[in-house]
């Protein structure tokens, strides 16, 4: 068959008919993207028997528009109330929270609206351009690569803490040492579980999240009458269209950064099990990096916000591609839509691209108009959805603790995890006070068990030989990076001091 | 909190309240270590590197307090953490109804337990200013919360007398 541009012109238009799912399904992944606990797979297995109903390419169409909605929603609440709804959104709140509390929360909203749907939508374009090209990246990234990348991510934490690097390492690492909680993959030891069988299978991800951020910023915002500022009340007092144009326009005006960050995104998705997360912080570290006003980072910068929201909007189309091309799901989502496409007994693979087109790039096009048809439905809602800034903080707080604790008991039905997500809102409100970076035990959280995952298994191709991790000469191409990236910053910080001290 | 010590324009230091992360951090680790010194030394190896290099940071930061501590520039208590001190009891009272809605949420459900929580923890918080607000408006959000997480969308959440007797009734 022949891939040229009627063909796809005319899956496009196929593609549009589905808005009857593609819209309502925009509105549920807003919603269920904005509640902690509430991610995209799991309403997609909530509504699986629905699913399954449906034909094929419509099914896979609703999931895969709720999947990219609610990418963008889980920015919402990181933006307006510092609490991100998926671990996705975790880098967003650095600098959109700081604007909100300026009063600039509807602003932010667009900006973030805007750098999603263009992030998303280029990214798809481009996936759906060069699938089986960046269907080899994970072909040459094993254990010891991975390891590499995990330590990219970790360095990432001193960056994100700047004020103070040494208590930004300390909180990573400590994050590092609780997300090495549980059994190990090989032998299925219990280690660090203090007893707790809940704990063999890893510290889950949604109360460490909701702890963190939900519960410790609950406390925290009881000494304010509202999370705005004296100078944030005011802005808030004449809302207008004017501040989502202007969202819009500044959001705009950086498309370049948008490109290179929903790059990021794309590429670091393709990778299984490499996720939003590290997508998101990687975009947000490599923007500061080269910026020429770092020191604006953590104040409401305005690419501080968009980096990693149009990075976490491009892993969304990097994880359809492994699955489609290599039939290896690349996160949690992309495995439930494996698992519907075998049901209706597609199997997925390069042969999917010869027997049924309409389904190996239905994905794609699916993305592409949710993302068009989010310019209509979804970016006129900032105006609204930012008056939830001014609701006071007597209400706000109870609000947030009920509510995000019970979402915590979620994912897993289990009790013990609303009593671990208060713990971690107890290390979490230390933390606040104490100016160590939450963001930063959460990514180590994030990245312990991946790091040791990929640690086992080299150990275990090398015999136990630690040299095994300089072995591989891409492995040693990103060391060299690492060291690069990590002594950037000072001969930057170092450079403009000196044209300072010139001028 | 960093903003707050800018605008005082303070440079006191709570050593004390700085040092609770890593010394927790460091309890954590030698406890850590304790549970997999009789493992294989491949399922060691990651926690043994981390752990190594949370320790000899920590040691740094202990260094550092240690100077400031000396040079004036702070002091060995839990300011950072208690201020502003009249916020206190509110914190330790929102804590401890925390804890009881963990507590009970398994035995009195989803809905009652949450229409408990918001009206105690927001009057408390409000000094029991707008009572009649707050009992509307609790009981309308654990309501609203019951529709969309148990009606709508089939969560397991804890189910009590009112989720028993909704069942019972559509």
């Amino acid at each position: 068959m022949e891939y040229d541009l009627s063909f796809f012109s005319e899956m496009f238009v196929r593609t549009f008919s589905f808005w009857w799912v593609i819209i309502p399904a925009i509105f549920l992944g807003l919603v269920v993207g904005a509640i902690p606990g509430f991610s995209a797979a799991n309403t997609i297995i909530i509504l699986l028997p629905l699913t399954l109903a449906m034909d094929p390419e419509i099914g896979l169409t609703f999931m895969v528009a709720l999947y990219a909605s609610s990418r963008m929603g889980a920015g919402i609440p990181a933006i307006l109330v510092n609490i991100p709804g998926t671990a996705g959104a975790a880098a967003t709140p650095l600098d959109g929270y700081p604007m909100t509390k300026q009063g600039r929360g509807q602003q932010a909203l667009a900006m973030s609206f805007f750098a999603s749907i263009s992030g998303g939508l280029f990214t798809t374009v481009i996936a759906l351009l060069s699938l089986p090209w960046l269907s080899q990246i994970a072909y040459y990234l094993h254990s010891v690569e991975m390891i590499v990348i995990m330590f990219f991510g970790i360095s990432l934490i001193a960056t994100i803490a700047a004020k103070d690097t040494l208590k930004g390492l300390i909180a990573g690492f400590f994050g590092l040492m609780i997300g090495f909680i549980g059994t190990d993959v090989v032998y299925e030891t219990p280690r660090g579980t203090f007893g707790f069988l809940e704990l063999y299978d890893k510290v889950p991800l949604i109360p460490a999240l909701v702890g963190l951020f939900a519960i410790s910023e609950a406390f925290a915002i009881i000494e304010r009458q509202s999370i705005l500022t004296e100078r944030g009340k005011a802005a808030m007092q004449n809302p207008g269209w004017s501040a989502t144009f202007e969202g819009i326009r500044m959001a705009a005006s950086r498309w370049w950064h948008i490109t290179w960050n929903s790059l990021i995104g794309l590429v670091i998705g393709v990778v299984p099990g490499a996720g939003a997360a590290i997508a998101s912080f990687v975009a947000y570290q490599q923007s500061k990096t080269y910026s020429k006003t770092p020191e604006l980072y953590g104040t409401g910068h305005i690419e501080g916000l968009i980096a990693p929201e149009s990075a976490n909007n491009g892993v969304t189309s990097g994880t359809l591609v492994p699955l489609l091309v290599i039939g290896i799901p690349g996160g949690a989502t992309a495995a439930i839509m494996l698992v519907v496409l075998q049901y209706h007994g597609v199997t997925v693979g390069p042969d999917l691209f010869l027997t049924s087109p309409e389904l190996a790039f239905g994905p794609f096009t699916a993305m592409a108009v949710t993302y068009v048809l989010m310019i209509l439905t979804a970016l006129p809602l900032a105006r609204y959805m930012s008056k939830i800034t001014v609701i006071s903080t007597i209400y706000m707080a109870p609000i947030i603790i009920s509510f995000t604790l019970v979402g915590s008991f979620v994912p897993r039905a289990y009790l013990f995890d609303m009593n671990l997500a208060l713990v971690f809102g107890v290390i979490g409100y230390v933390a606040r006070k104490t100016d160590y970076h939450v963001a930063a035990i959460l990514i180590g959280v994030i990245l312990g068990p991946l790091m040791e995952t990929y640690f086992l298994r080299a150990m275990k191709m090398s015999q136990g030989d630690i040299m095994v991790i300089f072995s591989s000469s891409i492995g040693n191409t990103l060391w060299v990076l690492l060291v690069i990236s990590l002594a950037l910053p000072y001969y930057m910080d170092h450079r403009r001091k000196k044209l300072g001290d010139g001028s | 909190m960093t903003d707050d010590k800018e605008a005082e324009g303070s440079v006191h230091t709570s050593v004390g309240s700085q040092l609770i992360i890593p010394i927790a951090a460091i309890l954590f680790t030698i406890y850590y270590f304790y549970t997999i010194i009789d493992a294989p030394w491949t399922a060691q190896v990651a926690a043994f590197i981390v752990g190594s290099i949370l320790i000899i940071l920590v040691v740094l930061f202990g260094l550092k307090s240690v100077k400031i501590i000396r040079t004036g520039q702070g002091a060995l208590d839990f300011d950072d953490l208690i201020t502003p001190r009249s916020f206190v009891p509110k914190r330790l009272g929102l804590l401890s109804l925390t804890i009881v809605y963990i507590f009970i949420v398994p035995s009195l459900g989803f809905t009652i337990t949450t229409f408990l929580f918001l009206a105690m923890a927001t009057l408390l918080l409000s000094e029991g200013k707008n009572m009649s607000l707050i009992l509307s408006l609790s009981a309308g959000l654990s309501l609203g919360g019951y529709l969309l997480f148990i009606v709508a969308f089939k969560t397991r959440f804890p189910a009590g007398p009112f989720e028993t007797l909704m069942k019972v009734l559509f």
